[in-house]
């Protein structure tokens, strides 16, 4: 008897727990019903410091019916957060922002999101870089995961001083004549050892990534088949690198660790391979070097690093609100104030002509318009289809080239380990 | 707000004699213990079970696959390696560090040392810190350059920089020691829980009988802090089956070298979006956490026997 009671009244405490979830599940919706007459509530999550808050501010004053929460999380706390809650089908948000590489983590949960070309997306498409707005959508083009925001387009960062002491012209321009391909850049490379001992680069990844971002085509076709093997561009990035890692020419600083942050104070190598946000980077890092790192056109072309998306959850209630707030700040004219603001690099072209962004100077490197800089490299970046399992494999790669720096391995042997390793894991998806 | 009153009438019937009310009562202060426990411990366990034979993304359906999920992981070398990896940390990082817990639980019991509880404290801090912040604070001491604090230490000794994150050796000393640092103290404090309950007049009657410190520390102290050995390697060695956010943050990128089994699940999972071999993974160290726990279980039962 006792065990019996006792069991019943555990399941009326489990039926009591469920009934009041979902009656306050009820009530919620209730409530966002009536809203709808009323006031439209969007709730949205982003990461890093996006200063959207202040552009929302301005919003809701011209859209008096629609009130939007922002809600601001750390990197990787933001895109897990988000990954569960779009698994489990229930607390995503109204908006979400995904960064670029992470946005390939959900080409496989497309039923998640709203098309955003069910919106009218396609009358907005010409205003922002192809490129851009390629990798927001689906393989075959019918689906819009999101609208862009802000893009990481790649230049070369360069210590003036460390030029100087090897012999070489300093000014932005004549580094640019200096360098235009990988070949000038390994002679460069070659000069810059011999006459201050100094490496090129002071890691493999960035060379590496810089050469893979310039490939027509990368880890993954449409399909989502492998081509590394079928197609010969990112074993031509390994090799180049491989073979400047052998002569000596790269640092083995790993990246983000502190020992990276303080070379780039002290000057210790001469090229810095990077988009346009690690400009901050470097101004935080290196506080007393204004006016010896300089900024001008990467050998070879352009990559991109980085930047986001605006997505809509299919779970939102009010996908029409949420669709005209995010049209309207990633529009060209909210994109300026952005990267006034926060340093947001623009994905909508007809920004680079404002003339904020012709006239845009920066005193730390030294009075180069970096702007400029950036916007022509954003223009050259390659349209190029990631795929979901893009992460893995540059993971794989970088080893194997750690391997060959810090081991002194057999490169043939590392790369064939590395393919190995890859189709090992994509076996199991 | 009907049906919470409707619910409450039925299981509450009237003329309850007092001793069932209590255990009522009873029962219903342990109930959000188990009710937390069944939604975020038994559910996932079980779930994970059922995870292990079918493929799954995280979004979209899962499909049935049999054992084809513990095939993979058994043929792939990197499970293998990471079994062999956690073991090997696991040796590095708990032996040494229990065979120095006992003695410095030994020393702060002694007459000698003043100033006890704030020592104790001192040695427990490294317990309460952060494992995120350990890693990243060891990750700057076991930098791979030369001007890295411990290769800079060893080169005044004439040893030649190590690769603390890629070499095989390297990376798992470095761990090893992380995981020494932050235990040790734990496990003196309780050795020294142990040492406090040791009738004194054990030690004076050997001390009469002119045995030596080091005979007493043997033949009395060893002896009579066995069920605390006992515990203290029970869950020393579940303890580091699960090494995971030290090679995390420590080791770049999933490199072999510090790869763990709960690494390997971790990147299955939250990496690669592989949900079945990570389950699959779950299951077989579920299935090793047995053996080890077996292996122990038998062990010390046969010290207990052969010490009587």
């Amino acid at each position: 008897m006792m065990k019996k009671r006792a069991l019943m009244l555990l399941l009326a405490v489990v039926f009591m727990f469920a009934t009041a979830c979902s009656n306050q599940s009820q009530s919620e919706n209730e409530s966002k019903d009536k809203g709808s007459s009323e006031k439209v509530k969007l709730n949205m999550w982003v990461f890093g410091s996006t200063g959207y808050e202040k552009l929302a501010e301005e919003y809701m004053k011209d859209h008096p019916n629609v009130e939007i929460k922002i809600q601001s999380t750390q990197f990787d706390d933001h895109h897990n957060a988000l990954f569960t809650a779009l698994s489990a089908g229930s607390g995503a948000p109204d908006i979400a922002m995904i960064e670029v590489n992470n946005i390939e983590r959900y080409r496989e949960a497309q039923d998640r999101f709203y098309n955003l070309y069910d919106f009218g997306a396609k009358n907005i498409k010409d205003k922002y870089l192809d490129w851009k707005w390629r990798i927001g959508e689906s393989a075959d083009g019918s689906f819009l995961f999101g609208l862009p925001t802000d893009i990481g387009p790649t230049a070369m960062f360069y210590r003036a001083d460390v030029f100087e002491a090897a012999g070489l012209p300093t000014d932005p321009a004549e580094v640019a004549k200096l360098i235009p391909d990988w070949n000038a850049y390994a002679e460069v490379a070659a000069t810059i050892k011999e006459k201050t001992g100094k490496p090129i680069a002071d890691n493999v990844e960035l060379v590496y990534n810089a050469l893979r971002d310039q490939a027509p085509v990368q880890y993954f076709n449409e399909k989502e088949e492998l081509l590394i093997e079928k197609e010969p561009y990112i074993k031509q990035a390994y090799d180049y690198t491989v073979s400047l890692i052998q002569k000596g020419y790269l640092g083995s600083n790993g990246l983000w660790t502190p020992e990276w942050g303080n070379a780039m104070e002290k000057g210790s190598y001469a090229t810095l391979l990077a988009p346009a946000w690690m400009q901050g980077v470097v101004k935080g890092n290196a506080p007393n070097s204004a006016g010896k790192w300089l900024i001008t056109n990467m050998p070879g072309g352009a990559g991109n690093w980085g930047g986001s998306y605006l997505t809509i959850p299919k779970e939102s209630k009010h996908p029409q609100e949420a669709y005209d707030f995010i049209q309207w700040l990633v529009a060209p004219e909210q994109q300026l104030k952005s990267f006034k603001d926060m340093g947001l690099f623009p994905s909508a072209p007809s920004v680079y002509d404002a003339p904020e962004f012709k006239d845009y100077k920066d005193e730390y490197f030294g009075g180069v318009n970096t702007a400029q800089v950036f916007a022509e490299a954003a223009q050259k970046v390659k349209t190029v289809y990631m795929g979901k399992n893009y992460g893995l494999v540059q993971g794989e790669i970088i080893k194997a080239l750690t391997n060959v720096q810090k081991k002194k391995a057999d490169p043939e042997k590392e790369w064939e380990e590395a393919i190995k390793r890859i189709k090992r894991q994509l076996e199991r998806q | 707000m009907v049906s919470h009153n409707h619910t409450n009438a039925t299981v509450r019937p009237k003329g309850l004699s007092d001793k069932k009310k209590t255990a009522l009562a009873g029962y219903l202060f342990i109930s959000p213990f188990f009710l937390l426990f069944a939604i975020f411990g038994a559910f996932p366990m079980l779930f994970s079970f059922y995870l292990a034979f079918q493929k799954w993304n995280g979004f979209g359906e899962m499909t049935f696959v049999g054992v084809k999920n513990f095939s993979l992981i058994f043929t792939d070398p990197l499970f293998w390696k990471s079994i062999y990896n956690t073991i090997v940390i696991g040796l590095l990082g708990t032996g040494p560090q229990l065979i120095a817990a006992l003695i410095l639980a030994v020393a702060l019991n002694s007459a000698m040392v003043k100033f006890k509880s704030v020592f104790r404290v001192a040695y427990f801090v490294p317990n309460v810190t952060s494992i995120v912040a350990v890693a990243i604070v060891f990750t700057v001491l076991f930098s791979e350059q030369e001007a890295g604090l411990v290769n800079a230490t060893l080169s005044l000794f004439g040893i030649s920089p190590v690769s603390w994150q890629t070499s095989e050796w390297g990376a798992k000393i470095a761990i090893a020691t992380m995981i020494f640092w932050r235990w040790v103290g734990y496990n003196s404090i309780i050795f020294l829980a142990g040492l406090q309950s040791i009738p004194k007049d054990l030690y004076e009657a050997a001390e009469i009988d002119g045995a030596k410190k080091w005979q007493q520390f043997l033949f009395i102290t060893v002896p009579m802090l066995k069920p605390i050995i006992v515990f203290v390697v029970f869950t020393a060695t579940i303890g580091s089956l699960q090494i995971f956010a030290e090679p995390l943050i420590f080791g770049s990128g999933f490199r072999e070298e510090s790869m763990t089994i709960v690494l390997y699940l971790w990147r299955e999972a939250f990496s690669n979006n592989a949900f079945g071999t990570a389950s699959a993974t779950a299951v077989s160290l579920f299935l090793l956490i047995i053996v080890f726990t077996t292996i122990n279980f038998f062990a010390s039962n046969r010290l207990d026997k052969s010490g009587k």
